[in-house]
């Protein structure tokens, strides 16, 4: 569904990606790990659309992201940010519909079969409960999955998300991760831009590392993130460990200095 | 002689005996003050017909009248909000008296401290003008001369007000543009026309500062027979700013502007009092009451 | 629609439609109601009472309507496109530019009275052109931190400006004193007439935007997500604040509390900032305020005219105080 390669972005004077490949596919969840600064949530940006990217070829279905504007992008692709901003006074209900604005023509009302779309969303995303609810007053934990249920109104076949679970707690991450998990397993092709291995190990399909402003290294996760790898990218002395159920364990000798 | 003016002279020659005395025997610094600032066209023009030339006087502000010929070399400050004359300016010119309004009350406490007195003289209406004319003789040892001139200026006052045949209805407005800043009956302005024999529009009210922003409602209900409009503005303005104002909508069904006696009136003589008070009244009533 | 922010445009229309009302009978003369009916139906004689009902009365309510709805409306827009709660006129320069603009002719050429109104709208239009064209540069572009700084610059430099003229023509500054106060005035539709059009671009544009701007809600990145272009949105949104800013500073003069205040009183009062709600209401409100403060300025001390600033903040701030204690 996406292809992106050799992805090369400048912001101002600085090269932030020098070359970089993703490609995500329907009913996969690709996991994106790098060290902070290597260019995980440029690529990330860069293959939603939502950052130019200055050389490489990106394609969603075979089309160049360059033709794809707009609602026809929006319908492809559903793009959750890092800190997206919690305006006052909006309810858990009145965001998810702003979600489903890709459906709604300029001076068109809301139909039942977007009514309908808004509902299943926040559903699958867990928050229905919550759709009276002030955005300001949600946890962490709340907020992220009401995000996805916005994304989730959009209807679109893949799903990015931007460290979704760096600032939650470890109950919050897990709901998370589930979440996404389930999400592919629905048939969506979700990117997931994650910062911890283990939660990585346990839902990707595939993982894609990014070093340095370049990909380095794509494939099932416990092949590439081998003990090499680790100590290559991260400098630091550590491997992973999965069990079934998708349990992982992160081993880390954390005060060895492996430079 | 006879014998009542021969008491009388002999009186005469007593009280004059006696003040001469009292005179000579007054301290040195009761003595009339000879370096005199005036920061306005009317106490200048007063001390040029008083025979005093000032060192220095006020810049006339918004006007093109023209200043006693005495007064031509003498050295003119300008002034500006809110403090009036430039300090230093002043203060090289070492006045002994500065004859002042409150307009510039701002920088008077500055005058004070320089040891310069500071009088604030500004007639408010006709009948202040003599009554001003004689404080400044006072002020500046020439008693007899002011109490001629006020006298002159109250005959000419009242001259000029002989024979009103007509007392029109008049709106007298300052500043630019179409909302009336009317002149009211305590105001220079108000005071000459209401002289003059016209009517003011707008009689009744009162404000301190002499001046209110009146409705155009009022206007035409009361339907002024004429309208001056005093604007600021260099002379090449005069012409557009009084198309502007003549072509006024609000003020189409008065009979000022039917009858097209809608005037703009140059110069200040409006604005602030003028030693030929009686002049001006005869040119209000010439040039725009036409009474 | 909920029963609450029904409601509160319920009240709004009413005292809308009220005020209306008020404005054409009430005024420096008192005119029977009888007559002021058949003045605006056309039956009523040619003479005093005809002409100030419908050559000052008229105008004046419409001019109120006008400029009181712009001025909310532009609230809101910048409110919303801004993200921030204080943006208001002033922010984009519009307000600064407009006085200048206004000054100029009241005071350094007065000859040309007559272009008052154009001068304040050109102004205040380069004014928010300058503001943009510096907020629009770099790679940043059109992001609200440059926007503001940006706009406090231009303000400042205008208000100096304005000052300077004031200082340097002082024996003429009364003119201007009224005019920076702000308030309307009674002189038939000319002026009306050289900036309807303004109004009306601006007031289409606006409706618009309305469902745009509830796109922004959640931030850039949701917007690009959904397919919007938060920037552009946002250029778009705030140059059409500059254009209804700017019209109604050239018909009224410096009023930039209304177009702070009102998107607040409508948020508050409607428990909703969506813009499908704030843009209209604000427009209804703003304009109940402002006719409801002309008429009070122009009644109470009659025939003096006061200006109109106190009494919209006499109507505004206690019910803006009031209904923010009653919030969370």
């Amino acid at each position: 569904m996406l292809e992106a390669r050799g992805v090369q972005v400048t912001i101002g004077s600085k090269e932030i990606l020098h070359s970089a490949d993703l490609v995500a596919n329907a009913g996969k969840l690709v996991a994106v790990v790098g060290p902070n600064g290597a260019g995980k949530s440029t690529l990330a940006r860069a293959a939603g659309g939502l950052q130019r990217a200055s050389a490489g070829s990106i394609s969603w279905n075979g089309e160049p992201i360059e033709r794809l504007r707009g609602r026809k992008l929006a319908k492809l692709r559903a793009f959750i940010p890092q800190r997206p901003r919690v305006p006052d006074g909006v309810r858990v209900q009145d965001a998810v519909t702003i979600g489903r604005s890709p459906h709604i023509g300029p001076f068109q009302r809301e139909t039942k079969a977007d009514r309908d779309a808004i509902e299943r969303a926040m559903e699958r995303a867990g928050v229905t409960q919550y759709a009276d609810r002030l955005l300001t007053t949600l946890s962490g934990g709340e907020l992220q999955r009401v995000q996805i249920a916005v994304a989730l109104a959009q209807e679109a076949p893949a799903l990015i998300a931007d460290e979704p679970t760096s600032h939650l707690d470890l109950g919050a991450s897990a709901a998370v991760a589930r979440l996404l998990r389930d999400l592919a397993d629905d048939g969506l092709a979700v990117v997931l831009v994650v910062h911890d291995l283990a939660l990585a190990t346990a839902v990707a399909d595939e993982v894609v590392v990014v070093s340095d402003g370049r990909s380095v290294a794509a494939g099932p996760p416990l092949d590439v993130l081998t003990g090499a790898c680790l100590a290559d990218v991260w400098h630091v002395d550590a491997h992973l460990e999965a069990g079934d159920a998708g349990h992982t364990a992160l081993h880390v000798a954390w005060l060895r200095d492996h430079r | 002689m006879t014998p009542a003016p021969r008491f009388a002279a002999r009186a005469l020659a007593c009280a004059l005996a006696i003040t001469a005395t009292a005179a000579a025997a007054t301290p040195a610094t009761a003595k009339a003050p000879t370096r005199i600032v005036a920061l306005t066209p009317f106490t200048a023009n007063t001390l040029a017909h008083l025979g005093i030339k000032p060192v220095g006087i006020g810049q006339t502000l918004g006007g093109h009248d023209k200043l006693d010929p005495a007064l031509k070399s003498v050295k003119t400050l300008p002034l500006s909000h809110p403090a009036g004359p430039n300090l230093e300016q002043l203060a090289a010119l070492n006045p002994q008296l500065v004859l002042s309004t409150p307009t510039w009350q701002r920088g008077e406490t500055a005058m004070r401290k320089l040891g310069m007195k500071v009088v604030d003289v500004e007639p408010r209406s006709l009948a202040e003008v003599a009554v001003d004319t004689k404080r400044i003789g006072a002020l500046v040892g020439r008693t007899a001369q002011a109490n001629r001139l006020a006298t002159q200026i109250d005959r000419g006052i009242a001259n000029a007000q002989k024979n009103i045949r007509k007392h029109p209805t008049v709106l007298l407005i300052i500043g630019v543009g179409r909302t009336p800043y009317a002149a009211l009956e305590n105001s220079w302005g108000g005071d000459v026309v209401k002289k003059a024999g016209g009517r003011l529009l707008t009689r009744g009210l009162r404000a301190s500062g002499g001046f209110a922003r009146i409705s155009n409602e009022t206007v035409v209900e009361r339907d002024p027979d004429v309208i001056i409009a005093v604007p600021h503005g260099a002379a090449g303005d005069i012409p557009r700013l009084a198309r502007y104002l003549k072509t006024n909508p609000a003020w189409k069904t008065t009979k000022a502007a039917r009858n097209k006696r809608i005037y703009v009136s140059t110069g200040n003589s409006l604005l602030q009092a003028w030693t030929d008070a009686g002049r001006t009244i005869s040119d209000v009533r010439r040039s725009f009451l036409k009474n | 629609m909920p029963l609450r922010r029904l409601s509160v445009v319920m009240i709004a229309a009413v005292t809308l439609v009220a005020a209306i009302g008020a404005s054409l009978a009430l005024g420096a003369v008192s005119i029977p109601l009888r007559d002021v009916i058949d003045a605006l139906t056309g039956n009523l004689d040619p003479g005093p009472f005809k002409q100030i009902v419908t050559e000052l009365r008229l105008p004046r309510t419409v001019d109120a309507i006008l400029v009181g709805a712009s001025l909310g409306v532009a609230g809101a827009l910048l409110q919303g496109a801004l993200g921030n709660p204080l943006a208001s006129p002033d922010v984009i320069g519009v307000t600064g530019g407009a006085g200048f603009g206004a000054v100029l002719i009241l005071l350094v050429f007065p000859g040309s009275i007559a272009l008052l109104p154009v001068g304040a709208l050109v102004f205040g239009l380069a004014a928010a052109a300058i503001v943009f064209a510096v907020a629009w540069s770099g790679e940043s572009r059109g992001g609200i931190g440059k926007l503001i700084l940006a706009g406090i610059g231009v303000q400042a430099f205008f208000f100096a400006a304005t000052t300077a003229t004031m200082v340097i023509y002082s024996d003429r500054v009364q003119s201007a004193v009224f005019w920076l106060a702000g308030g309307l005035v009674s002189e038939g539709w000319t002026n009306t007439e050289a900036v309807w059009p303004y109004f009306a671009v601006g007031l289409i544009a606006a409706a618009a935007l309305m469902r745009p701007l509830d796109r922004l809600a959640l931030g850039d990145d949701v917007a690009a997500s959904l397919g919007a272009r938060p920037r552009l949105i946002r250029l778009i949104a705030c140059a059409t604040a500059a254009v209804l800013a700017s019209a109604a500073a050239s018909l009224v003069g410096l009023l930039s509390f209304l177009g702070l205040v009102t998107p607040h009183l409508v948020r508050l009062a409607g428990g909703t900032p969506s813009h499908r709600y704030v843009v209209p209401v604000s427009a209804l409100v703003g304009a109940t305020i402002l006719l409801v403060g002309d008429t009070l300025a122009r009644v109470v001390a009659a025939p003096v005219e006061l200006p109109v600033g106190p009494f919209m903040v006499a109507l505004g701030v206690p019910l803006f105080l009031w209904l923010l204690r009653k919030t969370v």
